[in-house]
């Protein structure tokens, strides 16, 4: 799509990968940190990760597999807390710790039957490798995201701001926020081939923690959100590619430098100096 | 008296509500009707069931016998239909100073139940707000975050999300215990003017020297019982409500 701009075709893919990617990830990241549902991000990416490893292991696509195992697991959180009459964190601790089991025994299954899978590329994703139906999915993924948003947004606005306000004033909550978790749990196992399942998470929580440092209102999040993520993506990526540098960690690591930064520069931490 | 205030718009009988996976009911056999333009009180000690009962009206809680309708619809079948047209401002909120969302977003969030799925505000919306925050003389906040202000200030911007929704009940859980003195009786007058507009108010409260001076009904309820349903002036509500021997 960008070759005319981007004539290395390599890089141009990554540059392609990362743009879409890191929009969707960080306009879901504005919703993930304002619902305070941070775990629930941390433990579909990790069911994305353990589904990837499990289609490699049957022969299966690994975005298919990703995919349905984070929805899968999106649909079974909520219940299960009720059922388990526990607390929604601790399902969700019980619910990480399986999927990251799963995904170490498929990775070691393979490993100790000689099938000679390299896990790393589901650990730390390899952006390089990703085919040009891939790109196009995550483009695809991405406008599905800004247009439900905007579709939804008095809803998804009331329900970030206070779901039990929001179910009072007569709103249904319970479809929106199943929408939301499935557009997650999408957007994740779309990912997993570019940054792998134990970075993901950067993807999911950091733009919005940085936007937030500079954000008074959600309306302004949306859109500091997704341009401070394209930015440091696009930027790893012709960094990375450029350097030879793996381009998932470092632009992880190009994240956090970022939402150091950030906080070191807020205003919301900053006292006014008054005359009393 | 006119037909609308001889209609009943809440009808409870013999409900019984749960919360989720409580072991034994919360209310227990709770009937009553409240009609168009009640100013209504419950009182009783803590953890009796006035907030269930509340959460019950509105269709959050199951119900485990008994029937709810309300405006005429069942709850919870029709618990979304009925919250669109039912004020409930909550006792317990805690906003965190960066919440980011300005005060006029919030009070108009209260229209937006009753906009529906896939509409924009209409210009009508954003007028019905801004009366809510005008009522509750909130108007010069509406561009602060909701989270800088103080508990009484958020209080009020509660009150004005749910008045913009207007609502043809009116429910509120402690409505006065983070107001002042004279924030209290600012509200309570606002709120005898909702219930002369035809508007039933009913408000759980332990602050009876804020209510307004009129025709008080009250309900106590004790141990998800209701063990008392009285009327009273305003100021002797307080001492009805004592009047009622705690059960053993």
């Amino acid at each position: 799509m960008l070759e005319f701009l981007i004539p290395n075709n390599v890089l141009c893919h990554a540059v392609e990968a990362m743009f879409f990617a890191s929009i969707g990830c960080a306009i879901l990241s504005v919703l993930i940190t304002q619902m305070n549902i941070a775990s629930i991000g941390f433990t579909m990416s990790h069911a994305a990760f353990a589904g990837g490893a499990a289609g490699v292991f049957f022969g299966l696509p690994m975005m298919i597999s990703a995919t349905a195992l984070s929805v899968l697991t999106a649909l079974v959180m909520g219940p299960l807390s009720y059922r388990t009459r526990m607390h929604t964190d601790t399902t969700l601790g019980v619910l990480f710790g399986t999927m990251m089991a799963l995904a170490i025994f498929f990775i070691a299954l393979m490993q100790s039957t000689g099938r000679g899978f390299d896990a790393s590329a589901l650990l730390y994703g390899n952006v390089v490798s990703l085919y040009r139906e891939e790109i196009y999915a995550l483009a695809l993924i991405m406008l599905v995201i800004i247009l439900l948003i905007t579709l939804f947004s008095k809803e998804i606005t009331a329900i970030t701001f206070h779901r039990k306000m929001a179910e009072i004033s007569g709103i249904r909550v319970q479809p929106v926020y199943y929408l939301l978790l499935l557009l997650i749990a999408i957007m994740v196992a779309l990912c997993l081939p570019i940054v792998g399942g134990l970075l993901l998470y950067v993807w999911l929580v950091t733009p919005a923690a940085i936007a937030y440092q500079f954000c008074a209102t959600i309306r302004q999040m949306f859109i500091a959100a997704p341009i401070v993520a394209a930015c440091t993506s696009v930027i790893g990526a012709f960094v990375g590619i450029t350097y030879s540098l793996p381009v998932g960690p470092l632009t992880a690591v190009l994240f956090s430098g970022v939402f150091v930064s950030a906080v070191a520069l807020s205003p919301k931490r900053r006292v006014k100096n008054q005359t009393y | 008296m006119t037909v609308q205030e001889s209609c009943s718009l809440i009808d409870l009988k013999d409900v019984w509500t749960t919360y989720e996976g409580a072991s034994c009911p919360v209310i227990k056999g709770v009937s009553f009707t409240i009609k168009a333009g009640e100013f209504v009180v419950i009182g009783g000690p803590n953890g009796a069931g006035k907030t269930t009962l509340l959460e019950a009206i509105t269709g959050l809680l199951p119900l485990v016998r008994g029937t709810v309708t309300v405006c005429g619809k069942g709850v919870p079948h029709e618990g979304t239909t009925v919250r669109c047209n039912v004020g409930y401002v909550i006792q317990n909120f805690d906003f965190h100073p960066f919440t980011p969302y300005t005060v006029e977003e919030v009070v108009r969030m209260g229209r937006y139940g009753r906009i529906g799925w896939f509409k924009r505000e209409s210009k009508e919306d954003f007028e019905v707000a801004q009366d809510a925050m005008r009522k509750l003389g909130i108007e010069h906040l509406k561009d602060e975050l909701i989270g800088k202000l103080s508990g009484g200030q958020q209080q009020k911007v509660l009150i004005a999300h749910n008045l913009a929704k207007k609502p043809s009940i009116l429910l509120l859980d402690e409505p006065f215990s983070n107001l002042d003195l004279i924030t209290r009786d600012e509200v309570s007058s606002l709120l005898c003017q909702v219930c002369d507009s035809g508007v039933p108010v009913l408000m759980v409260s332990h602050a009876f020297d804020s209510l307004p001076d009129r025709d008080i009904r009250v309900l106590v309820m004790q141990g998800g019982h209701m063990v008392l349903d009285s009327h009273s002036a305003a100021g002797n509500v307080a001492d009805l409500i004592r009047s009622v021997p705690v059960a053993g």
